[in-house]
């Protein structure tokens, strides 16, 4: 064996212990943070993201406002400490606006921006530790912090990256993997199959692109478990923290509600 | 800096509760006290130190409360005096300070960029004084040395920013490893005559030897220093603690609302007081207790008579010794628990 690493062996285990389709360990955490109105904290494996998401409200510059639909705004902030080497990454970093705009053009059919015409919806994501599949990961985050926000969405949206080594598709790519390994990220809305996003930097063969798309999209419904879970398990804790207050509040809010 | 509007009521209101002869704060602590403090070392694996702050975190929730994230990471530098290279004898240490737009969801992109300057200039220009340079950034002396970023992060702002900056960027600091290193020199070998030596360099002539003393065949110019490279030896933990762990400073924010001052203020209480006085102090060590005021600064439009000044600085020190001791202790704490805790938890898993 030499120093270099092999991205599959051939026991058919990756570099990081993992089989071909498996994918990293995820942990989600809905808690609130700071003044948002919805935020969460997505980690897939090494890389971690905190996604803040505010409004829907009034725009900060009013040129931004639409007349018959909300308008998306998302801005990403790398931290400098994320990766392997630091580099400080400015706002006006044309990697970082790319991001921020494919997130964007991801969302803005599946949030019923419709409903809040002439106001502005904040997605703030800071980036917090990068190990491979950073858009997944932003895209995950975003889904689950506009969720934990209340806005609705026609569904969820997972995203998952797939990459091919030489004849053998893999599944949700380290940093040391997408260095190597032509690749593509797909968002996928579970419950439609639709897919929101396919996007790839690098050159994939044609006949491996249709094994990959379609693994990424059944990842994309483990993924959407793993949410839902996580979605279910926040609001029935918020549902038990408000009927311990005693059920007699929770019938005043009822009998307000029928009135108004 | 404050980024609460409030009324002039509210604002008269809480200044009046604070200045009563038995002070009344809205969450119920007195002037000295401050919110709890939570602290977690070791945060970013990719780091050489990281630390995620909070103040006054509700513990239910886990919402609300100020957040700092801090991480520090090195690089190597090479310096040559009188190019472009930036390096520097004994390396260099630069702060910086980023806001995410979550905690500030008012600012525009521009006040947010104003306010980081603000705040980075008030670190950097307190941190890296002489006084407080770490001593062992030195890699090969003349030639690679350490450049130490500091990176702080306010992922939330809930009062009292810069006590939280300060120290999380000590705990920051206190847990940075540098890497230990070994330079390494290329030297004619021992046995051979001479006419080989200057020649023959590379394969069975040339030899690595690590710190070695023996002057080398065929460096002629005395004023470079023999070691040429240096190598990261592997060793079980990440380096030696970076010098000057007892020094880096720890932050007072005295909140004036004449007569009495007032500590940890909340976004409400910093915006309904003219005046803030900054002041912070580094202590040698933890029994002597000597203090230095290595920066004073005085926040906001109001004014201060010397006297004030002198009296605010005797108890700020007192107030400051106190957060330096116990933000000493949780670091120890967490130090026992990342290593000694976690090496008996390896070793009961194993069992």
């Amino acid at each position: 064996m030499g120093s270099r690493v092999e991205i599959l062996n051939d026991g058919g285990y990756r570099s990081d212990g993992r089989r071909q389709f498996e994918l990293r360990d995820i942990t989600i955490n809905l808690a609130q943070q700071g003044q948002a109105d919805g935020s969460a904290v997505i980690t897939h494996g090494l890389t971690q993201v905190l996604v803040s998401v505010f409004g829907p409200r009034e725009a900060k510059m009013r040129s931004q406002t639409i007349h018959d639909r909300a308008n998306i705004n998302v801005e990403v902030n790398v931290a400098a400490f994320s990766t392997g080497e630091r580099r400080k990454r400015s706002r006006g970093d044309k990697r970082i606006l790319e991001i921020g705009s494919t997130i964007k053009s991801t969302f803005e059919p599946v949030v019923q921006t419709t409903l809040y015409p002439r106001s502005q919806i904040d997605v703030y994501i800071t980036v917090l530790q990068q190990d491979g599949g950073l858009l997944q990961a932003c895209i995950n985050g975003t889904t689950l912090a506009l969720t934990n926000a209340g806005i609705p969405m026609a569904d969820f949206v997972c995203a998952v990256t797939g990459g091919v080594h030489s004849t053998s598709a893999l599944l949700d790519l380290t940093t040391l993997e997408e260095n190597d390994v032509p690749h593509v990220t797909v968002a996928m809305m579970p419950k439609t199959g639709k897919v929101a996003l396919v996007t790839m930097e690098t050159r994939l063969h044609v006949e491996r692109f249709e094994e990959i798309f379609r693994l990424a999209g059944e990842a994309g419904k483990v993924l959407h478990k793993e949410m839902k879970k996580a979605v279910m398990g926040r609001t029935s804790t918020l549902v038990n923290a408000m009927g311990s207050r005693g059920s007699g509040v929770d019938r005043d809010g009822d009998e307000q509600m029928n009135e108004l | 800096m404050s980024t609460t509007s409030l009324s002039k009521a509210e604002k008269s209101y809480i200044a009046a509760g604070l200045t009563q002869s038995t002070p009344h704060r809205a969450d119920g602590r007195n002037l000295t006290d401050y919110r709890s403090v939570a602290l977690e070392a070791g945060v970013a694996p990719l780091a050489n130190g990281s630390v995620r702050l909070s103040i006054g975190r509700n513990i239910n929730d886990n919402g609300g409360g100020t957040e700092v994230l801090a991480a520090t990471k090195l690089e190597v530098e090479s310096i040559s005096i009188g190019e472009s290279s930036e390096g520097r004898e004994g390396g260099r240490f630069i702060v910086n300070v980023s806001c995410s737009p979550a905690a500030y969801p008012h600012l525009t992109q521009n006040a947010l960029d104003d306010l980081q300057h603000d705040l980075t200039t008030i670190l950097h220009t307190t941190l890296t004084h002489p006084s407080l340079h770490p001593q062992n950034l030195t890699i090969l002396p003349h030639k690679k040395s350490w450049l130490l970023h500091l990176d702080l992060l306010i992922l939330s702002d809930a009062g009292n920013t810069l006590d939280a900056l300060f120290l999380a960027a000590r705990a920051a600091l206190w847990d940075t490893k540098v890497p230990r290193t070994r330079s390494v020199e290329y030297k004619a070998p021992r046995g051979s005559n001479k006419a080989n030596a200057g020649a023959n360099t590379t394969v069975e002539g040339g030899d690595i030897d690590v710190d070695s003393t023996a002057p080398s065949g065929f460096d002629t110019r005395t004023q470079i220093s023999r070691a040429t490279d240096f190598e990261l030896p592997d060793y079980w933990d990440e380096g030696e603690a970076l010098d000057g762990r007892d020094r880096w400073p720890v932050c007072v924010t005295l909140n004036l609302a004449p007569p009495v001052h007032f500590l940890d203020a909340t976004p409400q209480e910093e915006s309904a007081i003219p005046l803030r006085l900054l002041l912070i102090f580094s202590f040698t060590s933890t029994s002597k207790g000597e203090a230095t005021l290595q920066a004073m600064r005085s926040l906001g439009a109001g004014e201060l008579s010397l006297v004030q000044i002198k009296d605010l600085i005797q108890t700020g020190e007192k107030y400051a010794h106190s957060l330096y001791t116990a933000l000493n202790a949780k670091l120890k704490d967490e130090d026992i628990r990342r290593t000694q805790k976690a090496r008996e938890r390896f070793i009961a898993a194993r069992r």
